[in-house]
């Protein structure tokens, strides 16, 4: 590359772009101080929610430049990122992205590319979004850096392994595997944390050795412990919602969840959840309601619908129904306590060993009946998503546990994450209706 | 075509096992070290659905999206069909099959004890230490069941005596061109694995290979990839056409015949057999790994056309699709995909395919 084609992709990624993205972000400020709300049944958005945007656009400017500035490693949600961060790899997160493309509602059209290079329609959606994206060139982000490094950790899914799979044949870059057995009881055996803790050693070697350099022990201790206060922030900031009316909604905290899963090591993410708490606080002191006149608190099971957020936020809220808490939202908070910052290696292996979706189906109901608890929610909604098997096996004995042994209204609403062919609005009303008649008889 | 070794059907092997003291053990697909069950008096019996039962009790646990070898397994265990055995040992292939297994465990809690086995995907030394403990972990579970507790040189004995066996399923399957048996027969016969005990089995074995003929097969040779071959009107389909399946890349078949291992510790030697197994959609093997190992097969078979037979949502062999008939069609193999649930029968359409593949073997 020219030195002067290098300044002026340097000058796009680190003045133009951000100053652009900064003006865009003081104008949706602007405009949101005059917001009446999103719905008459919706409080406004949450002002620091143009920040987060502004992060998220940033984060993508960036890695549009990334490629030879610096090495880049494309990760599952679930992989330990910590000494990839402290390497200094940017991140990608394919299955951000794939959301990204679900709430853009392009998430079809890519997906009927990787269909047609022979991918069947009963893989994951974020897959197919993903491998159309890759094949096509299209994506609403500019442009997706190649990666030097892949990152597959199996704690959410075996799906990912195949994925990373394919992504490796195509990239041809060393792919990292790590396995983190599936935890079927309630504390993984010592020879599994073994396992996982010998991978995640081996995976630090192979990131040194791409990245040629080596991980200084000081500066993972510091991505830990930033890690683990922004892990800290969001699940204080979830807790709040204990409070009645919830401040803000599971469907604020989809959209607001990004940071967490892709940006966790970083100093502007604490940053910003603190700003976000502030203002969650601030809600709760002016008696500011998510769902205004809120008559019923249910929890999501699930990843959301992301190209139906805000339908079914406003049919909900209508209804007077607060969906104030979710498991998916949860699973990046409900790990801190695991996360030692003076004991990176250690916790890192329990922290990535227990993941939610790593755990049998009868931990996940038990963290549910805590949720019902903690959040004194009315009722459940379970995401039957046709692309998250590992999620959603095992929702139907939790429905009839919860509607039995709770007493809670649980319903199961079929649908998928990012492929709005397997949704009708029709059906999903009339089964969310069905569902607020519940809440009302046994009010 | 000459009739196959006679083979004693499913129920009666069972019950025959009980009537000498012996217990049961349901095994769920893929891979499950068959000798520490035997060693520990049970009598694996794999369950690969069945087909062609009423679905009624797996669909009130499970979404219609998850495979029908899983929902058949839950239904049939929830309807009674495995009230004989005495475990149920569920190792971990697939998504699906963790959330039976855990299913089973949290929820359904039948009677017999459920029993899991993670099988590592990462394929270093760690891989390998960490599965000889997991092994030594389940029969740690098996003895507290059985009572038993074998030494490691009987444990060995059971370990080398299945590695006997299979080398004889090897040599069936290296022979299978000079076979004077029809797709039905060899696959009974072959599949018998996955329940007889290992003496019939190995009997049986060699009557077969004693039928070996001087003039092989010499007519449409097809190799069949994917799950499991069920429905078993596709063989019969086959044999209708005189077409054979030379060779197989099946997860019940050849995909799990791992070569022996070395080590004089039984633990170990079971994990280095299973690491050094064939490329397999489960273990998570990688794309290129599949693609050499099925052209090598294909090559070494004589194979002139390759049925890639699939349940319908099996995930892990799907994402394998693209790549693989890709593979083939660039060395100019013909190719289809057969997509069934276990309880349907095998459509029109599907049948009207393989005509359509046969057609373009000169």
């Amino acid at each position: 590359m020219k030195l002067s084609d290098a300044l002026a992709r340097l000058a796009y990624a680190q003045v133009v772009g951000p100053a652009a993205l900064r003006v865009v972000r003081v104008q949706s400020e602007w405009q949101a101080r005059g917001e009446v709300g999103r719905s008459p049944h919706l409080a406004s958005a949450l002002k620091v929610a143009p920040r987060c945007k502004e992060m998220i656009a940033r984060h993508w400017l960036e890695g549009r430049y990334a490629a030879g500035v610096r090495k880049v490693a494309w990760v599952t949600s679930g992989a330990p990122v910590e000494f990839l961060t402290a390497l200094g790899y940017f991140l990608v997160y394919p299955e951000n992205h794939a959301a990204i493309c679900g709430t853009a509602r392009v998430a079809v059209d890519l997906c009927q590319v990787a269909e047609a290079a022979g991918y069947s329609r009963d893989l994951c959606s974020y897959v197919r979004t993903d491998l159309g994206s890759l094949y096509s060139g299209r994506t609403p982000v500019g442009r997706l850096p190649r990666p030097d490094l892949l990152v597959a950790c199996t704690n959410i899914c075996q799906t990912v392994l195949f994925w990373y799979r394919v992504l490796a044949d195509h990239f041809r870059v060393p792919l990292v595997i790590v396995d983190t057995p599936f935890v079927y009881s309630e504390q993984a055996t010592d020879h599994a944390l073994q396992y996982a803790g010998a991978q995640i050693d081996e995976a630090i070697a192979v990131a040194e050795h791409v990245a040629g350099r080596t991980l200084r022990e000081r500066t993972y201790e510091a991505v830990a412990l930033r890690s683990r206060r922004a892990t800290e922030l969001w699940l204080e900031i979830m807790q709040q919602n204990g409070h009645i009316p919830a401040p803000i909604s599971a469907f604020d905290q989809f959209v607001l969840m990004a940071p967490i899963v892709e940006m966790r090591g970083q100093a502007q993410t604490i940053d910003f959840y603190a700003a976000m708490l502030d203002e969650v606080d601030a809600r709760i002191r002016t008696g500011v309601a998510a769902v205004p006149g809120e008559r019923f608190r249910v929890l999501w099971d699930n990843l959301p619908i992301w190209y139906r957020l805000r339908a079914v936020a406003e049919m909900l809220a209508e209804r007077g129904i607060a969906v104030v808490a979710s498991t998916y939202t949860n699973a990046w908070g409900e790990l801190a306590p695991y996360l030692d910052p003076e004991a990176p290696r250690e916790s890192m292996i329990r922290a990535y060993t227990y993941p939610i979706l790593n755990r049998g189906s009868g931990h996940k109901l038990r963290t549910m009946q805590r949720m019902i608890e903690d959040y004194h929610l009315d009722g459940v909604i379970l995401h039957s998503d046709r692309s998250c098997k590992p999620y959603s096996l095992g929702q139907m004995d939790q429905r009839d546990h919860l509607a039995g042994d709770l007493r809670r209204p649980a319903l199961l609403l079929e649908a998928d994450h990012n492929d709005s062919r397997c949704y009708t609005d029709e059906q999903a009303a009339n089964r969310l209706a069905a569902f607020a008649e519940m809440m009302e008889a046994r009010a | 075509v000459a009739a196959g070794p006679e083979i004693a059907a499913r129920h009666e092997v069972m019950s025959r096992h009980r009537q000498q003291g012996g217990q049961i053990a349901a095994v769920l697909p893929v891979y499950a070290p068959r000798a520490l069950l035997r060693a520990y008096g049970f009598l694996p019996v794999e369950v690969w659905g069945p087909p062609g039962i009423p679905l009624a009790g797996g669909a009130s646990h499970l979404q219609p999206y998850v495979c029908s070898i899983v929902r058949n397994a839950l239904s049939f265990l929830l309807s009674g069909g495995l009230d004989a055995t005495d475990i149920v040992l569920v190792p971990h292939a697939c998504d699906s099959l963790q959330g039976l297994g855990s299913i089973l465990l949290d929820f359904v809690k039948p009677r017999q004890p459920v029993l899991t086995l993670y099988l590592p995907r990462h394929g270093g030394g760690s891989a390998g230490t960490y599965l000889a403990a997991e092994l030594q972990r389940l029969a740690g579970e098996l003895q507290a069941i059985s009572g038993r507790a074998p030494g490691p040189s009987e444990l060995l004995a059971h370990v080398t005596a299945e590695e006997e066996a299979d080398g004889l399923l090897a040599q069936l399957h290296s022979a299978r061109r000079a076979l004077p048996l029809g797709n039905v027969d060899f696959f009974r016969l072959t599949r018998s694995r996955e329940y007889l005990p290992l003496e019939p089995f190995m009997r049986s074995a060699r009557q077969a290979l004693a039928l070996h003929q001087e003039s092989p097969f010499g007519g449409k040779a097809l190799l069949i990839s994917g799950v499991v071959p069920e429905p078993m009107q596709l063989l019969q389909a086959l044999d209708e056409r005189g077409a054979r399946i030379v060779t197989d890349d099946l997860l019940c078949g050849l995909r799990r015949l791992c070569p022996p291992g070395r080590s004089r510790d039984p633990f170990v030697r079971l994990a280095e057999s299973w690491q050094s197994g064939p490329p397999d959609s489960t273990r998570g093997s990688s794309l290129e790994a599949r693609r050499e190992y099925l052209l090598r097969l294909v090559e070494t078979s004589g194979a002139q056309a390759v049925v890639f037979h699939l349940v319908k949502f099996c995930e892990p062999e799907l994402f394998y699709m693209p790549s693989l008939r890709k593979a083939l069609l660039e060395r100019g193999i013909p190719s289809v995909v057969i997509e069934v649930d276990l309880n349907d029968e095998l459509s029109q359409q599907s049948i009207t395919r393989l005509d359509a593949l046969l057609e373009m073997i000169p």
